[in-house]
C-alpha cells in the first residue's frame, strides 16, 4: 500500500534479474520430454489447409525438443533507457534441469549463472561470490510485466497439453504462407493466458509467431521466431524475439550454437557446484 | 449595571447554575482534550514525515515521482543543494539513493527496497548494532529493516547478498555485512529496507555522482510550505529537475487527515448540541421560575430589550465561565500529563505512516478557538430563546401568574 503512497518509495519492489530472462529463454527453447529422432517425426502436412491441430503443434513442439542441449546464445535486451548484450552458454537437461552461464557481459555479471533445478532456481553472484535462492513467491509472479514470464520457466511451454486448438486459416507472416491457429485453454490447465495465437510454416511446419493474449483479451506479448537452421536432422529457428505489450522494450536471443542429445555430466546441475562458482 | 444583575442572577438558584457549569466545563474539556490529542498525533505525524523518511521537500530528476526508474537522478546533486540553501535559509538536505533488489541469504530472499543514506541521516533510527558509520572496508555495512532481518533470520553481524538492476541494465550484485538492524518509520519500510552508504549505493546501481532524492527540510513547524517550494521550483532547472512538497508526494495522508479533522468537527457539534440543550432547558426554567419578578420588572419600565439582553446575558456569562474553568481545567490536564501512551490501544496506520501511540499533548490554539466560537455562539443562541419570551411577557398576566 505504500508503495503507491509514498511516491519515494514509487517503483514497487520488484527486482531485476536478468539471468531470470536467460533462464526463461532456455526453457522456452527447450521444453523436452521425449528425444525424438528424425524418424520418428511425422511428415509435414503442408498440402492441407486445415491439418489435424493436436498432431501438429505436438509436431513442432517434437521439433525444438531434445532430451539434453547445450547451446551458446547472444541475448539482446533494449529498453527505451539502455541497451544490452550478454552472450550466454547453457546445458539443459529435460524439462527440469538447466544451467545458464554469462560467459560476456558487464563486469560484474559475467561469470553469473543461473541453476534451475525442478521447480527451484538459485542464482551464482560473482561480485558477492555467493549463491542466492530465488524466492518462491516470486516463481509465481509474472516477471516484470515483461518480456518472459515465470511461467514460462517453470512449466516449459507445453501448448498442446494445456491448450484446445484450431487452425482458423492461412496467413502470410514473414513472406511464408501459414497456418494461423488459435489455442483456447483447456478449463483443467493453470495458464496465465486468456488465449494464444500461433502462426506455424506451412512448408516447414516451424512455428514463426506467438501472440499472446491475457484474461482482457489484449495483446500482452508477441514472440517472434526466425532465421531457421538446420542443427542435424532438425530445422531449428536460431533466433527468437519477445516484443512485450511495453513499447520500447524487445528482448532477442540468437542461437549461435546449439547441439542436441549430448552427454551432459550430471553434476553440471548440482548446487554444490554452483556454490563453488564453477 | 447588566452584567451585575445577570451575575446576581446567576448565582440565585446556586445549584441549577452549578451543574449547568458543570455540563459546560465537561463539554470543553473533552472536545479540547480530544482535539488536543489528535492534532497533536497529526502534528507529530507530519513532523516525522518532514523531518524524517520524506522531509518537507524533495528534488527529484524529472520524472522520477511518475515513474521512478533507477536511471532518472538528480545527476549533479551537490549544486542542487547550494542552489536550494541560497533560496531557503536554514534548509537541511540529504542526498539519497533508493531502488528496488532482492536481499537474500543462501537459502532465502526477498523483495528489498534499497536505499543508499549519507552517514549522521536522519532515515532511520538504529535498534541494534551500530549503524552505517564506522564500519570495517569490507565487505560494505547494511543495515535491515527489523522485520525484513527476521524474515530472513539475519541478525547482526551477518551477511547479506543484494541482486538489482544498476542504471545500465546490467545486474547489479553484492555483499554485505549487516552491522545493524532499524526502525525505519513504517510497516512496509521495516520489512523491506536495506540501508547502505550513499557511495556503495551509488556504484550499486551505477549512478555515479547521481542521486535519486535531494531530500530538504526547513526550519519551520508549518505544515503548508507552498512559499518554500514555489522558491525551489523558481531556483531550479525544471526542464531535468521536478521539486515537490511532502503532501503532494503523500496526498492520501493528507487527505486522510482532513477527513478526520472534519470528523472531530461533527463531534464538536454534536456535543455542543446537547450541551446547548441543557442551557435551553435551565434558560427556560429560570425564566419561567422568575415570571412574576420579570411581571413586575416590566411593569416598573425595564424595556422588554433590556429584558431580552439580561436573560442572553446571563447565558453567555455561564458561557464565559464554563469555558475559562473548561481550558483551565484542559490545559491543567495536558500539560500536567504531558504525554500520553496509548501503546496497543492506538496502533494503526495512515498510508503505512504508523499513528504515534506516544503522544506529546499540546494545547492547539485551533482547539481554544473553536472551542470559544462554539460555546458563545452556542450559549447565545440557546439564552435567546427564554430571553424573547421573558420580553415579550405581558406584566399584568406575568404578575399573575401563580
Amino acid at each position: 500500500m505504500l508503495a503507491d503512497a509514498l511516491s519515494i518509495w514509487g517503483s514497487t519492489v520488484r527486482p531485476v534479474v536478468v539471468a531470470l530472462f536467460i533462464a526463461a529463454a532456455l526453457a522456452l527453447a527447450w521444453p523436452s520430454r521425449a528425444a525424438p529422432v528424425a524418424a520418428e517425426v511425422p511428415p509435414c502436412p503442408s498440402a492441407q489447409d486445415a491439418p489435424d491441430v493436436a498432431k501438429l503443434v505436438e509436431r513442432t513442439e517434437a521439433l525444438l525438443e531434445g532430451r539434453t542441449s547445450t547451446a551458446v546464445m547472444v541475448m539482446t535486451i533494449q529498453t527505451p533507457q539502455w541497451k544490452r548484450t550478454l552472450k550466454l552458454q547453457t546445458w539443459s537437461k529435460g524439462d527440469d534441469y538447466a544451467l545458464i552461464r554469462v560467459i560476456e557481459g558487464g563486469p560484474r555479471e559475467t561469470g553469473m549463472m543461473t541453476l534451475k533445478r525442478e521447480k527451484q532456481l538459485w542464482n551464482w553472484l560473482p561480485r558477492a561470490a555467493r549463491v542466492m535462492k530465488l524466492p518462491s513467491g516470486m516463481l509465481g509472479d509474472s516477471w516484470m510485466g515483461s518480456d518472459f514470464t515465470n511461467d514460462d520457466l517453470v512449466r516449459g511451454n507445453s501448448m498442446a497439453k494445456d491448450f484446445d486448438a484450431t487452425v482458423t486459416g492461412t496467413v502470410l507472416v514473414q513472406g511464408r504462407k501459414a497456418w494461423a491457429i488459435s489455442l483456447r485453454p483447456k478449463p483443467s490447465a493453470a495458464v496465465v493466458w486468456g488465449r494464444v495465437e500461433l502462426v506455424i510454416d506451412r512448408a516447414t511446419c516451424l512455428p514463426l509467431e506467438q501472440r499472446f493474449f491475457d484474461e482482457e483479451d489484449k495483446l500482452a506479448r508477441r514472440l517472434e521466431l526466425s532465421d531457421v537452421k538446420k542443427v542435424g536432422w532438425r530445422d531449428f529457428p536460431a533466433r527468437m524475439t519477445i516484443h512485450p505489450a511495453e513499447p520500447g522494450r524487445s528482448t532477442s536471443i540468437y542461437y549461435e550454437d546449439i547441439a542436441f542429445d549430448v552427454d551432459i555430466p550430471d553434476d553440471t546441475f548440482s548446487l554444490h557446484r554452483l556454490q563453488q562458482g564453477r | 449595571m447588566l452584567v451585575q444583575l445577570a451575575w446576581r442572577n446567576l448565582w440565585r438558584n446556586r445549584r441549577r447554575t452549578l451543574i449547568t457549569l458543570a455540563a459546560l466545563v465537561l463539554g470543553v474539556m473533552g472536545i479540547v482534550t480530544l482535539q488536543s490529542y489528535r492534532e497533536s498525533a497529526f502534528a507529530q505525524m507530519v513532523e516525522s514525515i518532514t523531518t524524517q523518511l520524506v522531509g518537507h521537500i524533495q528534488v527529484h530528476g524529472r520524472g522520477y515521482q511518475e515513474a521512478p526508474e533507477v536511471g532518472t537522478v538528480v545527476a549533479d546533486p551537490i549544486t542542487v543543494e547550494a542552489t536550494v540553501r541560497d533560496v531557503l535559509p536554514g534548509v537541511r538536505s540529504e542526498r539519497r539513493v533508493l531502488g528496488a533488489g532482492l536481499v537474500g541469504t543462501r537459502d532465502t530472499a526477498a523483495g528489498a527496497m534499497v536505499l543508499g543514506v549519507q552517514q549522521g541521516g536522519r532515515s532511520f533510527t538504529v535498534t541494534k548494532g551500530r549503524g552505517l558509520d564506522d564500519a570495517a572496508a569490507a565487505p560494505a555495512p547494511a543495515v535491515l529493516g527489523v522485520d525484513l532481518a527476521a524474515q530472513l533470520g539475519v541478525d547482526v553481524g551477518g551477511e547479506v547478498v543484494l541482486v538489482g538492476q544498476a542504471s545500465d541494465g546490467s545486474v547489479a550484485n553484492d555483499r554485505y555485512l549487516v552491522t545493524g538492524l532499524a526502525d525505519a518509520g513504517t510497516f512496509e519500510l521495516n520489512a523491506t529496507a536495506v540501508f547502505l552508504r550513499l557511495a556503495d549505493a551509488q556504484s550499486f546501481f551505477g549512478l555515479g555522482d547521481g542521486v535519486h532524492q535531494v531530500v530538504l527540510r526547513l526550519p519551520t513547524d508549518d505544515e503548508d510550505v507552498a512559499t518554500q517550494l514555489a522558491a525551489t521550483r523558481a531556483a531550479l532547472d525544471l526542464k531535468a529537475l521536478e521539486a515537490l512538497s511532502w503532501n503532494e508526494m503523500l496526498p492520501e495522508l493528507q487527505s486522510t487527515i482532513r477527513v478526520k479533522r472534519q470528523g472531530q468537527h461533527s463531534i464538536d457539534v454534536i456535543v455542543f448540541l446537547i450541551v446547548g440543550l441543557g442551557v435551553l432547558n435551565a434558560m427556560t426554567m429560570a425564566v419561567f421560575e422568575r415570571t412574576r419578578e420579570i411581571g413586575v420588572m416590566l411593569a416598573l419600565g425595564t424595556r422588554p430589550r433590556r429584558m431580552l439582553a439580561l436573560i442572553v446575558t446571563e447565558a453567555v456569562l455561564q458561557g464565559v465561565l464554563g469555558l475559562a474553568i473548561g481550558l483551565a481545567l484542559a490545559a491543567a490536564l495536558l500539560y500536567g500529563a504531558g504525554s500520553v501512551n496509548l501503546g496497543d490501544l492506538a496502533s494503526g496506520d495512515v498510508m503505512g505512516i504508523r499513528f504515534p501511540s506516544h503522544v506529546t499533548l499540546r494545547l492547539p490554539m485551533s482547539a481554544v478557538v473553536s472551542a470559544t466560537v462554539t460555546i458563545v455562539v452556542t450559549m447565545f443562541v440557546g439564552g435567546l430563546l427564554p430571553a424573547v419570551r421573558a420580553a415579550r411577557l405581558v406584566p399584568v398576566d406575568a404578575m399573575r401568574a401563580r
